[in-house]
């Protein structure tokens, strides 16, 4: 659910381990990336400002959007605005990433472009340019400076949020990025991170890498898969495009600390509002098939499974309990016929006379009665042995 | 080799017991982890599980063992340490771990650990280098083995790694550390993890690479189908499957009974590879989700 991975980043990180990370991820299908993002913005935000989240400071670097989006964004929802520069930060990576406007400047060029330099939004002391995108480590030590102003130097925490990390990819190397995220989660004052990816943009390698560093993962996925009928694909197209334009599903898989993966499914709804979620049970989509080999059955007895086989009372074994065995084999009682302690072996059907062993001293006697005709032969008989041809 | 899953961290588990038998049985180790402090790691490392009373040492000869341990330990350093491993070691090969208790901090002070942070790591070679400085003294010679030393490489691949761009340098590497340990008594234990190498057919060469594959698997949390299809799904958070088993000087291979182990902590304590047992399928359409130990009782079976 979407409320756990929020209280997931509210919670922050416990003492020696590494700082809870969010990886949000949509495609050009279904991108509503931005909307997730924000929602979760606004929660860890409200969480923040009202005081029950472990981070006392949020640092975003705003790589789409101005930040003043950001700062409207807030003050729309009416989340923390009388003390905004007590707990957020904005790290201006939209209107100048590469420092072309300074350079320009600087060389003289136009002067329209000085006005437009110095324009600067009433929210002065939150927001911070940086000009210099391409170098990953200037990035990270601002933004630990930032978080550090924020929080101060002791045991406080921040959280980072980082808007687009297909902007910086596209700037560094995934080397630096993941140096980047890496060293921002094994820092002590960094309490939780999150970042959205675009992740058609990218070499699934770079994907992976990120997944691989992050702790949770949410996918953003359209609701209805596409269709490959091609008549009717041109309907359905525009149909699947305005339902992919509000709706969609998202796929969150959580690391937990046991080592297991936790999968959950829900869907949203992107409103005037905001963004609704909605959990959705899912008739396992998970397929357990290629993680499971085929198992043998357990061939072991425990204790209690011993004991009770013994407990079995068969049929047609002898009880043991000092009577005499009397074996039924299909006749009517035997009293009259001699007891047989052992069980009677199959003799050549001629031998339907008994068999004295007078070695025994005549206390063992073997009868064999031939029950029918209609009976089984013995294997050592053979049928044709009474056809004279 | 060990292939890890992206998703939890077993591998370490695996990796802590390895290391810990190093260090009990006074076998130098050489740890490279891509952490920024490796040695923290090394507070991990589980302590072992005295064993049993019943074993077929005496108990007096092993406390005359037990006496001489300590006398050489106050008054001699590390080099006699593997001296008096030849007398009779003050642990039988121990391979039982408890991952509640950490490993003694004197044993751990004793012992002979070189850390390397593979962050630092500008390029392999200078890691090759110092691998085989640190193999160098066991080199295979005619008297025999006299001491055995480990090398534990964790998430050899990580992409926060500065050589992780260069696949090919990566499994030169490791070629050159397979053919480095042919020819002394050490072994290696690598763990990385496939997804986030660059290509599949690298992958593939890597596991080729190894002596023996092992590969570990998440399982998801509170699913009812797994629940419904293993026995003991509750207690394993994991999977390990056994791809190969190496066998160096022998033709004959190793048929296992069971390839695919489920990874379970018994009270919290100790590591536990199980195989996976299969609940049996209800056919009278039973609805209870528990195994086949669930379903025994003493009634009568009836035909």
């Amino acid at each position: 659910m979407a409320d756990l991975v929020c209280r997931g980043l509210r919670d922050g990180v416990l003492e020696g381990e590494y700082a809870p990370a969010l990886l949000i991820k949509d495609t050009l299908q279904i991108s509503l990336g931005v909307h997730v993002f924000n929602h979760f913005l606004l929660s860890l935000s409200s969480n923040i400002s009202s005081g029950k989240a472990q981070s006392r400071g949020l640092v975003v670097v705003a790589f789409a959007c101005p930040p003043c989006f950001y700062v409207d964004l807030l003050r729309s929802r009416g989340i923390g605005v009388a003390s905004l520069s007590n707990w957020i930060r904005i790290v201006d990576c939209y209107s100048d990433p590469l420092g072309w406007k300074d350079k320009l400047l600087n060389s003289g060029f136009s002067a329209q472009l000085s006005s437009k330099s110095h324009d600067k939004s009433s929210v002065g002391d939150v927001e911070c340019l940086f000009r210099d995108v391409g170098d990953a480590e200037k990035l990270s030590s601002l933004v630990f400076d930032l978080g550090r102003g924020l929080v101060g130097p002791g045991k406080g925490r921040f959280s980072v949020a980082i808007d687009s990390a297909s902007e910086l990819l596209r700037h560094t190397s995934l080397l630096s990025v993941s140096s980047l995220i890496n060293n921002l989660r094994s820092h002590d004052q960094v309490a939780s991170l999150f970042w959205l990816l675009h992740s058609d943009l990218h070499e699934p390698r770079a994907i992976l890498s990120l997944e691989y560093l992050s702790s949770m993962v949410a996918g953003l996925e359209p609701i209805a898969s596409p269709s490959t009928d091609a008549q009717r694909n041109h309907h359905n197209h525009l149909f699947q495009l305005e339902q992919n334009s509000r709706r969609g599903k998202l796929h969150m898989r959580l690391k937990r600390r046991n080592g297991r993966v936790k999968i959950l499914f829900e869907e949203f709804d992107v409103e005037q509002g905001g963004i609704k979620f909605v959990p959705v049970s899912l008739g396992n989509a998970i397929r357990n098939d290629a993680i499971l080999p085929k198992v043998q059955f357990n061939l072991q007895l425990t204790d209690k499974e011993r004991g009770d086989r013994a407990k079995v009372i068969l049929p047609f074994e002898h009880q043991g309990n000092g009577e005499d065995i009397k074996i039924y084999d299909g006749r009517g009682p035997i009293a009259d016929a001699p007891k047989n302690i052992f069980p009677t072996p199959r003799l050549d059907e001629s031998a339907s006379a008994t068999i004295t062993t007078s070695s025994n001293g005549g206390k063992g006697e073997i009868h064999y009665f031939r029950d029918s005709d209609e009976e089984a032969l013995d294997t050592d008989e053979d049928p044709d042995d009474d056809l004279d041809i | 080799m060990v292939m890890e899953d992206s998703e939890a961290p077993h591998h370490l588990l695996l990796l802590r017991n390895f290391m810990s038998q190093g260090v009990l049985h006074r076998q130098p180790l050489l740890y490279a982890s891509p952490a920024h402090s490796p040695r923290a790691f090394l507070g991990t490392l589980p302590a072992p599980i005295p064993p049993r009373t019943h074993l077929h040492t005496p108990s007096q000869q092993q406390e005359e063992d037990l006496r001489i341990a300590w006398q050489y330990k106050k008054y001699f350093g590390n080099e006699q340490m593997f001296v008096e491993s030849h007398r009779g070691n003050h642990w039988d090969f121990c391979n039982e771990f408890d991952l509640r208790k950490s490993l003694d901090r004197q044993l751990l002070g004793a012992a002979h650990i070189d850390c390397v942070n593979l962050q630092d790591v500008e390029d392999l070679a200078s890691l090759r280098d110092r691998c085989s400085a640190f193999l160098a003294p066991f080199a295979r010679t005619e008297e025999g083995i006299t001491c055995v030393g480990r090398v534990a490489i964790q998430s050899f691949c990580s992409p926060q790694c500065r050589y992780s761009n260069s696949d090919w340098d990566m499994l030169f590497f490791i070629k050159s550390l397979r053919s480095m340990l042919r020819s002394s008594n050490a072994v290696a234990m690598i763990t990385f993890t496939p997804s986030v190498v660059s290509s599949s057919s690298v992958c593939m060469r890597w596991q080729h690479l190894a002596d023996t594959l092992l590969s570990l698997r998440t399982i998801p949390d509170d699913d009812k189908e797994m629940a419904k299809l293993l026995t003991d799904y509750q207690d394993m958070f994991g999977l390990l499957h056994i791809h190969k088993v190496g066998r160096l000087n022998s033709q004959v291979p190793v048929i296992l009974e069971a390839t695919t182990y489920s990874l379970k902590v018994i009270r919290r304590k100790t590591l536990v590879l199980e195989r996976l047992n299969q609940a049996p399928v209800d056919a009278s359409g039973g609805g209870s989700l528990g195994g086949c130990s669930g379903s025994s009782s003493a009634r009568l079976l009836d035909f």
